[in-house]
Order: structure tokens, then C-alpha cells, then sequence
């Protein structure tokens, strides 16, 4: 049984969105750009899939730039946001922010603006205090995500964008991984830019956007062309696009069932583990998080040896961590949430999609604790 | 995922000498700083330094626990001086290899062993000195068992000593110097006599 639940690294693209790109990527292959008929008739489906796209954000069609996904959306708002006011270049963001956001506000950094990164919480929640001591005068775009990809913890946007409205700044939220999983309106929240990515919600890889809100001018981040009204140059990616329209209205769609499912399932894999698994903990376990997302401490395990294990048992999960000597040995949210490092070490992610089955769960938790357990027995750690 | 030999494989998902020992003539606790590994060695010395049993406990990834199978199985039977030169290149290629990344999970053995085997001439060492300061301090039970016969060092190891007696009554003499171990290591010391 091959189960997959690594949707917060990328989702399986959905049938209908595989459908109606299609076309695009054979017979309608024309530039939308183009003069004659059979490129400019496609940007008609174009308008279409913005229009579902801003639907799914509570947003105007006019107020959604397509991108090539998350990373890029979240370049253009904090590069561009920062350069329209020189008396405030100033960004604030968090600690546990994507790296998308965290080492842009590097290269701010590096171009002698002021940065500060807001801590967060032993729950994973955003130290308000911490940011509200970090926005001065000079801040121009506060940035904070709508909810972390590791744990899932929920960040209380409205709350922040009033905050950086009150210092004359702008708000910017990476909802990467909160878009299509809890309700986004942009409107009532007080958003002024917010960056999506298709493949986090069963679209395509290599396209995204990013909303700007009506009357906020921002200097084009791409340049080259003249595509969205001189924005973001370079060729529509016409079948990217009119995947994430589908992936959008896909989502809008179950957002507005009663019964999302992945909340029940995740709980279900929640208590089992709990249950079953002496020493797991799961981070950030009473504050509101996304219904998809768990990250789990098997405390005493290494969550690399677990995920070894349970790849072989055709299980996918990742971890905040890696066991090697190029890359960074454990997870800077967790470090940033104040866990023990060792502890860190034994984190993995669970995140489930609309298409994962009570049986998969089951399955899971079938595997899972046999593992741990036979980790424990060799750990020098298990009663730590 | 990492690209594992099948042997590394084999001693991940079934670790030779995995555990902790009752006793153990050494013991040694390390930990990496560099991925937050930790492993722990337990082993056996017989009276001519070889090692026999051997045993592990390790919090590690794949190729982590894998070579802290693959260090013991080496290590078993060697003397204490050849164990030591064991080489984490030695451990890899045991495994038949492994990605470059991860070599430094090989070296945390080596220096486990290290350790251990200090461990063990540590304790030695103590044990040696305890016994001296018994034979010289001579206790007045003692030095009424032993009357004019004698009583030499032979061999020394941490939880077993072996004296060379002459002239005395063997059986008293033992449980003396028994007693007097365990009660300034605060562990049992058995003694045995040597011809």
C-alpha cells in the first residue's frame, strides 16, 4: 500500500485540473500575447482562471497577478512593497517563515534596510509582543504567514494587518499552505498581498499568484513584457494558469462542504499515534492549526531512521530535519519554538489532502508504532 | 531517500549486538554535535584483553545505527589494541559503502570505542590501586590470616584480580580481600588465585 502524506511538500494534481490543461499543452498552444486569433482567443481562459482564483481569496479578478508559484510571488511582495516608499523600506516578518520570505529579508537586509523577525511562541503561535516592539516608522510591509508549513499553526493575520496598518505599512501574507485548506478573505482580513502556489492545492507545479490589492502601486518585479498590465513579464504559462483556475474552483467548492474530511482523519492519526506510540508529542497540539497538518515528536527516535522504515512500507512523511553533512541538521521552526534540539530531532509532518482515506490512516497507525517501538529499543534516548 | 547498500540495509533494520550489557567491564556514552546522534557501548573483556561481549544503543538515522552494528561486529574478538584501530573507512566499506554525507555517522563508533577502552584502563587502573592499598594497609583481619606466608599481585582487570598466595589459608584470605574490594569500589571484585 503506497500512502502519501507529504501534501504540505506537494499535492497529486487533481483529474479535472490534468483535463483541462491538456489542451493547452497540445493543440492550443498559442501565445496568448499573440495578435492573431489563435493566441489571443486563450486569454479568455486566462480572464477565466483569475476570476476563479479570486474567488478563492475573496478578491477582485483585477487584483491577481499570475507568477510561477509561491517563491516568486513572495519575492515580488516583499522586494517590491519595500522599494514604493523610501522613508520606509523597513520589512518585519517571523522567525518561522518560509525561507521564500526569510532569505529575501536577507537580501533587504544585505542592502542596508532595517529587518526584524518576530519570535514566536513555545505553541508555534506569533509573539505579538516581539512584533510590535520590532514595526517603527520606517517599516513598510509587515509579512506574516498565514500558517507554518512544519506545524500548521494558524497566525492571526487580521490581528497583525490592523497592527501594520496602524504604522502606515503594508501587510503581506504567504498563504502558501493556508489557501484551499481553511477559508481566506482577503477583504474582511485587512490583506493587502498574499502569495498562493497551485501545487500546494492539487494544481500544477511552476505557477502561483499573488493578489495585490486594488490601489496599492507596486513596481513590476519581472520585467521584460507587458503581461499583467506590465506586472509580471514573460509568456503565460496559458496550461499553469488554467490549472490553478480549476484548482481553485476545486477548492473553493470543498472549502464550502460541511465536512472537509482531513480534520476528522487527521484527528483520528492524532489520537492513534498518541496513543500507541509512548514518548510522541504533538507540536503546537492546543493551539489552532490547519486540519491537515501534524507534526509529531517520537521523542527517543531519530525521524530519519522512522521515515527510512516507513518508506519501505511504502509510507511518505517528511521531518524538519536531515542527518548529513550538507545541509542544516535540524529544523530552524522548531529551534525558533524553543524545542530541545534533540527533540527536534525526532520531528516528523504528517499532512493529509482531500484525497486521503480513513484505510491509509489505519494503515498508518498499523505500521507506525511497531517501528518506533523497535527504534526505542536501541535508543539511549528512549527514557530520556 | 539515501541510496543504502543491501548490507547497510541488513544492519539497520537488524542491528547485531544491539542492547545494553548487566555488567560490563566498560562502558561509553557519545553523542555528535554536528547531527545530534548519541550511541552508547557496552562490553566484555576477558583476561587477555579481547574483547567478548559487545553491545550497542544508538539514536541515529539509517546509516547511524548501521555502523554501530557494523563497528561491533568487527570489534568482537579482537584485543582492546586492535579494536582501537578500527577505522571509520574500515566500518564503510564493512557496509559496503555509503553516501559520502553520511560518513561522518561512521566516525561516532571510533570514538565510542576510544572511550570504552579508557573506560576499561581506567577502571583497571582503580582496581590496581585499591588492591595495592589493601595489601600495604594490610587490615588487622588480614594480616592475622596471612601470618608469615605471602601474598603478590598477578593480574589485574576490572572486575576480576588474580593473587599468587603462599603459606596461608587460601579460602579466608580470598573472602577478605573480597570484601575489602567491594566495599572501597563499591562493586564485586572476585579474586582469584593464581599458580
Amino acid at each position: 500500500m503506497k500512502v502519501y502524506l507529504d501534501n504540505n511538500a506537494t499535492t497529486r494534481i487533481a483529474q479535472e485540473v490534468l483535463d483541462a490543461m491538456l489542451p493547452y499543452l497540445t493543440e492550443r498552444f498559442g501565445n496568448p500575447s499573440s495578435f492573431h486569433s489563435f493566441g489571443s482567443d486563450l486569454m479568455e481562459d486566462i480572464e477565466a482562471a483569475r476570476e476563479k482564483v479570486a474567488v478563492l481569496l475573496g478578491a477582485h479578478a483585477e487584483e491577481i497577478v499570475f507568477t510561477s508559484g509561491g517563491t516568486e510571488s513572495d519575492n515580488m511582495a516583499l522586494i517590491s512593497a519595500t522599494a514604493i516608499n523610501p522613508l520606509k523600506p523597513g520589512l518585519v516578518a517571523s522567525t518561522v517563515e518560509h525561507p521564500a520570505v526569510l532569505e529575501t529579508a536577507e537580501y533587504i537586509k544585505s542592502k542596508g534596510y532595517p529587518v526584524g523577525l518576530s519570535e514566536v511562541n513555545g505553541d508555534g503561535t506569533l509573539n505579538m509582543n516581539s512584533l510590535e516592539r520590532l514595526i517603527s516608522e520606517q517599516t513598510g510591509l509587515v509579512s506574516i504567514m498565514m500558517a507554518n508549513n512544519e506545524t500548521g499553526v494558524i497566525m492571526p493575520v487580521e490581528k497583525v494587518a490592523r497592527i501594520a496598518h496602524e504604522a502606515g505599512a503594508l501587510f503581506h501574507t504567504d498563504a502558501v499552505q493556508a489557501a484551499s485548506k481553511i477559508p481566506v478573505d482577503v477583504r474582511s482580513s485587512g490583506i493587502d498581498l498574499l502569495s498562493i502556489s497551485a501545487h500546494k492545492f492539487h494544481g500544477p507545479k511552476g505557477v502561483g499568484a499573488l493578489f495585490i490589492r486594488k490601489g496599492i502601486d507596486i513596481p513590476p518585479f519581472m520585467l521584460g513584457g507587458y503581461q499583467e498590465n506590465g506586472m509580471r513579464a514573460g509568456t503565460y504559462n496559458t496550461a499553469g494558469i488554467v490549472g490553478l483556475g480549476v484548482a481553485a474552483e476545486l477548492a473553493t467548492a470543498h472549502l464550502s462542504e460541511e465536512n472537509c474530511g482531513t480534520e476528522l482523519l487527521l484527528e483520528k492519526l492524532e489520537n492513534g499515534i498518541l496513543e500507541k506510540c509512548p514518548g510522541a508529542f504533538i507540536v503546537g497540539a492546543d493551539v489552532e492549526r490547519l486540519p491537515n497538518t501534524a507534526t509529531v515528536l517520537f521523542r527517543g527516535v531519530e525521524s530519519e531512521a522512522v521515515m527510512t522504515l516507513l518508506d519501505l512500507e511504502g509510507i511518505c512523511v517528511s521531518s524538519g530535519s536531515a542527518c548529513s553533512t550538507v545541509e542544516e541538521s535540524s529544523s530552524y521552526v522548531l529551534a525558533a519554538m524553543g524545542i530541545d534540539p534533540v527533540d527536534a530531532n525526532t520531528a516528523l509532518r504528517f499532512s493529509l489532502s482531500r484525497y486521503t482515506t480513513g484505510r491509509e490512516i489505519d494503515y498508518v497507525l498499523e505500521v507506525l508504532p511497531p517501528i518506533v517501538e523497535k527504534l526505542r529499543d536501541i535508543s539511549p534516548y528512549a527514557n530520556r | 531517500m539515501w541510496k543504502y547498500s543491501k548490507k547497510l540495509m541488513d544492519h539497520f533494520m537488524n542491528p547485531r549486538n544491539s542492547g545494553q550489557l548487566l555488567n560490563p567491564d566498560c562502558h561509553s556514552e557519545v553523542g555528535s554535535l554536528q547531527c545530534g546522534d548519541a550511541m552508547t557501548l557496552d562490553i566484555q573483556v576477558d583476561d587477555e584483553d579481547r574483547i567478548g561481549e559487545i553491545r550497542f544503543m544508538t539514536f541515529g538515522c539509517a546509516a547511524a545505527i548501521a555502523s554501530a552494528s557494523a563497528l561491533t561486529e568487527i570489534a568482537k574478538g579482537k584485543t582492546l589494541e586492535e579494536a582501537l584501530a578500527i577505522s571509520n573507512d574500515q566500518i564503510v566499506e564493512f557496509l559496503g559503502g555509503m553516501p559520502e554525507e553520511k560518513y561522518h555517522c561512521s566516525v561516532m563508533g571510533h570514538e565510542a570505542l576510544s572511550l570504552a577502552v579508557e573506560d576499561f584502563r581506567h577502571r583497571r587502573d582503580s582496581t590496581a590501586e585499591y588492591l595495592e592499598d589493601i595489601l600495604r594497609e594490610k587490615p588487622d583481619e588480614l594480616t592475622a590470616a596471612v601470618g608469615d606466608g605471602s601474598i603478590s599481585i598477578e593480574h589485574i582487570h576490572p572486575s576480576r584480580v588474580g593473587v599468587r598466595l603462599s603459606g596461608v589459608d587460601e579460602s579466608l584470605v580470598i573472602s577478605i580481600l573480597e570484601k575489602e574490594l567491594q566495599q572501597r569500589t563499591g562493586k564485586t571484585v572476585k579474586v582469584r588465585v593464581t599458580r
